[in-house]
């Protein structure tokens, strides 16, 4: 795999209503060849509807499911080149591991020197060497999770589907697990279809995020694209921590905007926004973002303000910054804990970089 | 609870095991006892009895008769009862419910009733009285206790279980035979025992439907009539062993199915 990426999946408007519901609304999107996708948002966004249409477990209301070019969209789950792994695992109790991981290829009819060949070969690579005899029930979590993805790696999908497969796992596994998917998906370079509400997993493990709200995509992006520069508010506080400025824009210059935030004007960056002066509109800004201190710095968007409440977290502190007059213009920021020690109560100044306060779409 | 109250709960207890257990346990001695006559007292012992009933070619005939209904009323039960299982199980659609009373019903009519009626259908369907109707009405009997002990296990199989088999490409067919079959072996295992258990020692409806070869319990019944003998409290022991163990061992898998492994 070099070069251009080739598109393998393509989603073309499809919609899936549940009664009245509407769990997947005209969705459209590309997915590459290749590409760790993580389709992200709280339960009943339409998330795991999207990954069953691709397993061929929904049959969407309209619209074509295209993969690798042919029209999978009315294909039942066993004739279409996708596997899943999900979230329960489903391992088939009454089969050892090599019984479980050689189904699949039973079932496409592979020879049986092929089938251990292959067996062997995919539990070696996931670390599950010498299991094969062992039943599901004789393993751990972790080693369950591997099996189930040996499972569906096994036929050699065109897309790998996965179900939030790391839910069952405890917190600490979970975090080593995120690592060696992210490892097992490059070298294997297969295109993986991740489905979490777990914001952490989706910014360690994808190239790209789409995050769903109501059946429909809120924004797609790179990890750091969400993270930086959120869309609109769902984003913003969907992912990581956010202050939410509401607030009324006075007027742009070259490279930035100003808004009057109770009185007090924070610059920013409209990204491709071009609000009238006098507009009502939402900014973000990430609480790691906002620097502090003891004198005033250089930069042109700085305020000076007083600390109200101080929450010591470990290695950061929480701030509760009063600016201006009001009571309700707090800016919450997030300060290294040794530095936090060495900060005036009452007159201290925040700054940030203008590229990270930046305008929501929702505006108003 | 007092002392008193106990020791009561006991006594009445025993009292219940005791009457429970006698008629059993006077059976069984009987058997060995080296006299024509029934009954107290035992001068002597011998093991004739049994030694008879293992030469006896009428009532080991007889014997295999009434397992050739057992395991055949019992194999049509299970193969009926699971199809009804599968399709009441997972689907949903009006009037299920009536449909899984129906299902219900034969479990609980009165044998005697359902004896008469399958005698008079039997006979319009042109079947002769005899094995074939014996099975058919055993089956009808038992249809439901396999529905009910293989809807139960049916519901506690993640339904992930069979969507991971049809995305690794089993069609529903090779899905059912390959996945949801081996997780439901302890129930068909249970409900197959009990089954065989119901027709072995079911009377009315084999005194109904039977021809001139008879099964063991009507067998019994009619050497009854001609006077008590030993050799039928021989017979009566070694069923008493054999449907013992096979319940015993059928309550075990049925309790290991309710743990749910």
């Amino acid at each position: 795999m070099s070069g251009e990426r080739d598109v393998i999946v393509h989603l073309d408007k499809i919609t899936k209503r549940f009664g009245k519901t509407v769990a997947v609304d005209r969705l459209d999107m590309q997915i590459m060849a290749g590409e760790f996708v993580t389709f992200l948002g709280p339960s009943g966004c339409g998330k795991s509807t999207t990954l069953r249409m691709l397993g061929g477990f929904e049959t969407p209301d309209e619209g074509r499911i295209v993969l690798d070019g042919t029209d999978v969209t009315r294909l039942p789950p066993n004739r279409r080149d996708v596997n899943m792994v999900f979230q329960d695992y489903a391992l088939f109790p009454h089969m050892t591991v090599g019984q479980n991981v050689a189904f699949g290829l039973e079932l496409k009819g592979k020879g049986r020197s092929e089938i251990d060949r292959r067996t062997g070969e995919l539990l070696e690579f996931l670390q599950l060497g010498g299991f094969e005899e062992r039943t599901p029930d004789q393993l751990s979590g972790g080693q369950r999770q591997r099996v189930a993805l040996a499972r569906a790696l096994a036929p050699d999908p065109k897309l790998l589907l996965l179900d939030e497969p790391l839910g069952a796992l405890d917190a600490k596994l979970r975090a080593q697990v995120q690592v060696e998917l992210k490892d097992i998906q490059k070298r294997t370079g297969k295109t993986f279809f991740f489905v979490t509400h777990d914001q952490d997993e989706a910014l360690t493990m994808s190239d790209r995020i789409v995050v769903m709200n109501a059946g429909r995509v809120e924004q797609a992006g790179t990890p750091e694209d969400l993270y930086f520069r959120p869309v609109s508010r769902f984003v913003a506080e969907f992912i990581g921590e956010t202050n939410l400025l509401e607030g009324k824009v006075r007027g742009s210059d070259a490279d930035a905007i100003v808004i009057d935030w109770n009185g007090v004007e924070l610059r920013g960056s409209a990204h491709g926004h071009r609000p009238e002066p006098g507009e009502n509109v939402m900014a973000a800004l990430r609480l790691e973002n906002v620097a502090c201190h003891p004198d005033k710095p250089a930069a042109a968007n700085a305020v000076q303000g007083r600390i109200v409440s101080r929450l010591f977290k470990g290695s950061r502190t929480a701030l509760d910054i009063r600016v201006g007059e009001r009571d309700d213009a707090v800016i919450k920021a997030y300060v290294d804990a040794a530095k936090a020690q060495g900060l005036p109560q009452d007159h201290l100044w925040i700054s940030w970089d203008i590229e990270r306060l930046t305008l929501l779409k929702d505006s108003a | 609870m007092t002392r008193h109250t106990r020791i009561l709960m006991s006594v009445i207890y025993g009292a219940f095991v005791v009457y429970l257990f006698v008629p059993l346990v006077l059976m069984v001695l009987m058997g060995f006892k080296d006299s024509k006559f029934i009954g107290f007292p035992i001068t002597s012992w011998t093991m004739d009895w049994y030694l008879g009933v293992f030469q006896d070619t009428e009532v080991l005939t007889v014997f295999a008769y009434s397992m050739t209904i057992a395991v055949s009323s019992t194999l049509l039960s299970l193969a009926i009862g699971t199809w009804i299982a599968a399709f009441l199980g997972p689907n949903r659609f009006r009037g299920k419910l009536i449909v899984f009373a129906l299902t219900c019903l034969p479990a609980v009519i009165p044998g005697i009733i359902s004896a008469i009626s399958l005698r008079i259908f039997a006979r319009l369907l042109d079947i002769e009285p005899g094995m074939l109707a014996i099975i058919l009405g055993h089956t009808v009997h038992n249809v439901p206790f396999v529905a009910l002990v293989v809807m139960a296990r049916l519901s506690t199989q993640p339904k992930s279980h069979v969507e991971a088999a049809r995305d690794l490409g089993a069609d529903s067919v090779v899905a059912f035979f390959r996945v949801t079959l081996p997780y439901l072996k302890p129930a068909l295992i249970g409900a197959g025992i009990f089954c065989m258990l119901l027709s072995f020692d079911d009377f009315v409806r084999a005194f109904f439907l039977g021809g001139y070869q008879p099964t063991l319990p009507v067998l019994i019944f009619a050497m009854l009539r001609s006077g008590m003998s030993p050799e039928i409290n021989a017979i009566s022991t070694i069923v008493l062993i054999l449907t013992a163990v096979l319940g015993l061992w059928a309550e075990r898998s049925m309790r290991r199915l309710n743990k749910g492994a």
